[in-house]
């Protein structure tokens, strides 16, 4: 790790991202005003499955209603990874001829204002006839079931075996056998700013101009300009303020390839704004794990092995560039965590069912994986009255690089310091102290931790493990200096609110001697910036960081090898700082070596071109990931009445290497662990036995408030990578991770005299009560938890 | 999410409310607060010909002493109880009540007297204003009538509200200073609503009224536990429970097994808290 | 199609609307004010707060034609309100924010949180701040902004 200049890498700068925001002057896709502009609206499946026979205009709005077939011909995009064993499946801008989910969109309709296109919409009479609705993951599975896709073998879109070790001779020799089943139930991302897209054609340059509210505008330019059958150049797809994605703007959702073909063929500007039950019933959906396992420990609590099965309900389609198919695989793999497990088998299944279709959401496979890997080490704990600290202790990875059974190559940490670290700041002793003295209020209290690595930052090959058809194995970035010394740094990254024109102000001011107040950052416009990947897979900061800081480093070389030459010394005598080229008898200011390569040609030395203008890619040298990891602590209270839980306390010890800016670093930790928290107690879209949603507004969607969440404290350790630029690691996702299992192990914990076992997200009071009662039941046959 | 069209009308006094009210047969809705029926119209769950708007209407707003209470006027907001810039006679219950309604800027506009009129089986007033014994004033098409809280809630979102009838006034009587009351609230979020919801007044040469509301529970009367409490107010803590369980069979008879622990508990909080010196 | 005439950060806004705008809508689409955003249209999320002759409301459960005659004000409306901007420069200081899309809401809870309570602790603003929702924060920046504003104001009264 080299610096080169003034050190902006680590400090806390306030963000630039500010102003704007608190003058209520932000631009998010529903401000961008352009006349002529009309509203959209869908008409949506009111049922799970069904054949679609027929769509009838309502009389006198025939012009004003489209359907797949009013949109023109539009090429069918390829979703899914380069493998044979996947099955794939036509998920169409607009219904064709069935319908797989409720909620799927069956056609779009025009008005000159959104209340007005739903009257239309209202109008529209749809000719459904219905087929048995596919719900449970495991049921879908079972031959006889009806299938969704009448050209795959069965309802899944694949499955796997995952076999390392051997797990016959450590079935065999475990003195501790522990079995579960998990669940973490659906929900979808939940970004405050919905799905949103306005498309018009500029006749000025040719192009369909889409505004989107997207977390990758460079690719969905590639899948927009591909299923429209235009020149890529077309298109130009701009992300303005993006509120919030967290994963669920990283698909292309029909709607908005329909918004854009309509737009494309009326030219004319449309724009959808989605609402928030459109979002609960038909944005990408998320989570939705179930498993069955075993794990395996020796008498000293070491574990041997995780054993079972991973079922991952994907819902009805897969959606472009990659549909589902990490999902399973990336849980299955997680699964021995950071410990030193030799073995594990998994046979997974991503599975198809008449729900929305599933898209990442912060942490994808991990929290699923967490859950149930965290979860299993405190019931092995219980079995041994072993303090569950005591535990992971002896289990986790120590020396470094570390490849788990799982094929994660743990690059460097010290995992027990996060442990130890979380253990303090919550006060382990105090709390159980506390415990043997029983509260006043006849609550019981619980407190449970839980550990995850993150994987981030990985590159081509780790990607081209993975067989998909789009490889995000690096990221662009352009550093530009105008006549005066300020710089423009575009970046192919989006920052969709993580505060990226900051951080990334920061690498430009390190790397060029300059405050970060002098670099403005631009992102999502394939018109501005160079092409890159988008943001998701907490890479952002190694992949897009480190191209910024390869592309302004290669620009501060020009800038000395000019100063110098305005110095009269030698280019590597020179340094940048303070807005200066430093040379050992004086200096020169940036902005006038800015001058002379950009209006002063005859100032240059021989052999230097002029424009201050550089583009670098960046991939780390280790393409198998950066490895953030968190240990975090709740402390909770139970109602044993009504089984209501409440978070007294909630730390996290983690570790994301070198971090540009502790306070947004902080902020990604906060706001992953209310997201968590929301996935343990509160979020959950239930489905009836027809596949109908049952949580359509926030009435029975319940989002955490200030009241759910508690003051998330944090304690820092920080291990440099030493693959990436400065040695970061991603850590977007981490906070997600790890709350469902913390919190079900600290209801565990609660009720540990009788081993009542949580083991299905959201912890809602009614499961508390459940698996209450159940322990009880339990207690009084005698029968082993 | 917008509503579907509708009129609107804005009358200048109740008299020509109640007319416009009368004369759409249901088609016309009052609207005040709007912090209930908004949604439900934005949602199209629920329509309208025609919004009347009752918001500004000097009828609904008066707040008086009578010699034995204090009469709300209907448009009385949330936040004008929780601030307590009016006489409260409950001795602080509905203060309490008020400020767990939702959410403030809910609370700035949305009234006890919608409240009451939608009779969402979740919602706070209707039992507070069933424990408190209150009185509503329903003005029509015929004249006015005075029903109580019991009178007036038939069942989830049901009223005996015939269209062209207004509520305009709530009048609550003035507690006893010897009595006691008791509010216990299980919500699954802060601001939602109740899956259970128990207020209990007890003391002070009054008969005890102890009411259990939530989510599939419309707000009802517990009258065994009641009496329970009027014939031995310090009675156990298990005939308190017994007494509960069953009244909770009779006014919740669809309610879970978990539905009913929940109330129980709940209502045993409240009374627990009632009974407290 | 209704006329309306309201106040509007100070200006007379007068439009010709359908019965069933809501004020969210007309602040958004007749006056232009895009700082007043929609994150649930059914009053649960708190990110249209505006307010109303001083009230905070949410603009998506009020309609516009309900609002004649009276002043609504928007977050475009408090640029260079001494305490608004003290809550803003509180709210840049602690990381109040991250997307900013809750954030006009956010600031207009804020200051009536403040002019009810004074210097309210994180209990308070916590009960307060129940009925804004965040997805990016986890509230932990913006409760403390909203702490130290009122720390502030309080020392300055």
């Amino acid at each position: 790790m080299e610096t080169t200049g003034d050190s902006w890498i680590g400090a806390r700068v306030l963000r630039k991202e500010d102003e704007r925001h608190l003058l209520g002057a932000g631009q998010f896709v529903g401000d961008v005003r352009m006349p002529g502009l009309r509203d959209i609206a869908f008409v949506r499946s009111p049922m799970a499955h069904a054949k679609l026979k027929g769509v009838t205009k309502p009389e006198g709005h025939e012009a004003s209603v489209f359907t797949y077939e009013d949109l023109g011909p539009m090429k069918v995009l390829r979703t899914s990874p380069d493998m044979p064993t996947f099955h794939s499946a036509h998920y169409p801008a607009l219904a064709t001829d069935r319908v797989r989910f409720a909620g799927q969109p069956i056609a779009m309709c025009l008005a000159s204002n959104r209340a007005r296109a739903e009257d239309i919409a209202d109008l529209v009479q749809v000719d459904l006839e219905e087929l048995p609705a596919v719900v449970d993951v495991v049921d879908a599975m079972k031959p006889g079931t009806i299938k969704l896709h009448e050209d795959w073998p069965d309802n899944a879109y694949i499955h796997n075996t995952i076999d390392a070790g051997d797990m016959e001779a450590v079935a065999k020799i475990a003195a501790i056998k522990v079995k579960r089943r998990f669940k973490m139930n659906r929900q979808p991302s939940v970004s405050l700013e919905c799905h949103a897209v306005l498309a018009y054609w500029d006749f000025r340059t040719g192009q369909l101009v889409v505004y989107f509210s997207t977390q990758g505008p460079h690719v969905m330019r590639i899948g927009i300009a591909e299923a429209l059958g235009l020149q890529e150049y077309q298109v130009r797809v701009i992300a303005p303020d993006v509120g919030g994605g967290f994963g669920g703007k990283n698909r292309l959702m029909p709607e908005e390839l329909a918004v854009a073909a309509l737009a494309y063929k009326l030219k004319t500007p449309v724009r959808w704004l989605e609402d928030r039950r459109e979002h609960l019933i038909a944005s990408p959906h998320a989570r939705d794990h179930y498993y069955e396992l075993t794990a395996y420990a020796d008498k000293d609590g070491m574990l041997l092995g995780v054993d079972g099965d991973v079922y991952v309900d994907a819902g009805a389609y897969p959606m472009w560039p990659t549909a589902a198919f990490m999902e399973t695989s990336m849980s299955a793999r997680n699964l021995p965590g950071p410990y030193q497990a030799r073995n594990l088998r998994a046979r997974t299944f991503t599975v198809a069912t008449n729900k929305a279709p599933m898209g990442p959401y912060r942490g994808v496979g991990r929290p699923g994986a967490c859950f149930a890997i965290e979860r299993l080490m405190d019931e092995i704990a219980h079995e041994l009255g072993i303090e569950p600290v005591e535990l992971r202790r002896r289990n986790l990875v120590s020396s470094f690089p570390y490849e788990t059974i799982g094929g994660m190559k743990l690059d460097t940490g010290d995992y027990h310091a996060s442990l130890n670290a979380a253990a303090d700041l919550i006060d382990l002793p105090a709390i159980r102290a506390r415990q043997a003295k029983g509260e006043l209020d006849g609550r019981r209290i619980g407190l449970g931790f839980a550990m995850y690595t993150e994987q981030s930052g990985h590159g081509t090959g780790e990607w081209v493990k993975r067989r998909g058809r789009i490889i995000p194995g690096y990221e662009t970035a352009t550093t530009r200096m105008g006549a005066d010394g300020t710089v423009e740094l575009l970046v192919g990254i989006q920052s969709h609110g993580q505060g990226m024109e900051t951080t990334f102000a920061q690498i430009a001011a390190h790397e060029l001697g300059l405050d970060p107040s002098k670099i403005n950052v631009r992102h999502g416009d394939t018109s501005i910036s160079p092409f890159g990947f988008g943001t998701f897979g907490s890479r952002s900061i190694v992949m897009g960081g480190g191209a910024a800081a390869r592309s302004s480093r290669t620009l501060g070389e020009k800038l000395k090898k000019i100063g110098a030459h305005l110095l009269q010394c030698a280019a590597e005598e020179t340094h940048l700082k303070d807005g200066q080229v430093h040379g050992p008898n004086g200096s020169v200011s940036i902005a006038e070596v800015a001058r002379a390569a950009n209006v002063r040609p005859d100032l240059l030395p021989q052999g230097i071109d002029p424009v201050l203008d550089v583009t670098m890619t960046y991939e780390p040298k280790e393409s198998a990931g950066v490895f953030s990891y968190s240990t975090h602590g709740a402390l909770i209270a139970v109602d044993p009445d009504t089984g209501a839980v409440e978070l007294l306390d909630y730390v996290v010890a983690e570790d994301c290497g070198t971090m540009i800016n502790p306070l947004v670093c902080d902020g990604q930790v906060q706001g992953g662990v209310a997201q968590g928290i929301g996935t343990a107690l509160y979020e959950e879209i239930p489905f009836d036995d027809q596949g109908q949603p049952l949580a359509t507004t926030f009435a029975d969607y319940l989002m955490p408030g200030s009241m759910e969440i508690p003051n998330i404290r944090l304690a820092h350790i920080v291990t440099p990578a030493l693959a990436t630029e400065y040695g970061v690691k991603g850590m977007g996702e981490g906070g997600a991770i790890a709350p469902p299992a913390a919190i079900a192990n600290a209801l565990t914990d609660a009720f540990k005299d009788i081993r009542a076992s949580f083991d299905e997200t959201p912890l809602t009071p009614r499961r508390v009560i459940r698996a209450l009662d159940a322990a009880k039941a339990r207690v009084q046959t005698g029968e082993k938890p | 999410m917008k509503p579907a069209p509708f009129d609107y009308v804005r009358p200048s006094h109740l008299g020509e409310a109640t007319e416009i009210l009368v004369k759409g047969q249901g088609s016309a809705i009052p609207i005040s607060g709007g912090q209930s029926l908004m949604p439900m119209l934005s949602l199209r769950v629920a329509s309208a010909e025609t919004l009347v708007d009752i918001s500004r209407l000097f009828e609904l707003k008066t707040v008086e002493e009578t010699s034995t209470g204090i009469s709300y006027g209907a448009a009385t907001t949330h936040a004008a109880i929780e601030d307590g810039k009016l006489p409260d006679p409950s001795r602080g219950l509905m203060h309490k009540v008020a400020s767990g309604i939702s959410y403030r800027a809910v609370r700035n506009f949305g009234t006890m007297g919608g409240s009451l009129a939608l009779a969402d089986p979740a919602a706070d007033w209707p039992a507070c204003l069933m424990a408190l014994g209150a009185l509503v004033t329903i003005v029509g098409p015929d004249g006015n009538r005075t029903v109580t809280v019991p009178e007036l809630i038939e069942g989830p979102y049901t009223t005996i509200l015939a269209p062209g009838e207004v509520i305009t006034s709530i009048e609550v009587p003035r507690l006893p200073a010897e009595a006691r009351w008791g509010y216990s609230k299980f919500a699954r979020k802060s601001g939602a609503f109740a899956n259970s919801l128990s207020v209990a007044v007890i003391g002070g040469g009054n008969k005890a009224r102890v009411v259990i509301a939530g989510s599939s529970t419309s707000s009802s009367l517990l009258t065994d536990t009641a009496s329970l409490l009027d014939r031995t107010p310090d009675a156990t803590e298990d005939d308190l429970k017994t007494a509960i369980r069953d009244d909770l069979t009779k006014v919740d008879p669809n309610g879970d097994d978990y539905q009913h622990r929940s109330h129980a508990a709940i209502v045993l909080r409240a009374v627990q808290q009632a009974r407290l010196p | 199609m209704i006329t309306v005439t309201l106040t509007v950060n100070g200006q007379e806004e007068t439009h010709s609307i359908e019965a069933r705008e809501t004020l969210a809508d007309f602040l958004r689409e007749r006056c232009n004010l895009t700082g007043t955003h929609l994150g649930c249209e059914h009053g649960a999320c708190g990110a249209c707060t505006v307010t109303i002759n001083g009230l905070p409301a949410r603009s998506c459960l009020t309609l516009a034609v309900m609002c004649e005659d009276r002043a609504v004000q928007t977050v475009e409306g408090t640029r260079g309100d001494p305490e608004m901007d003290l809550i803003r420069k509180h709210f840049h200081e602690a990381h109040g924010l991250q997307c900013g899309y809750c954030t006009p809401g956010m600031l207009l809870a804020a200051r009536d949180i403040l002019r009810r309570h004074k210097a309210p602790g994180e209990a308070t603003i916590r009960k307060e701040l129940s009925g804004h929702l965040c997805r990016c924060t986890g509230y932990v920046g913006i409760v403390e902004a909203i702490r130290r504003a009122g720390a502030e104001l309080s020392d300055k009264s």
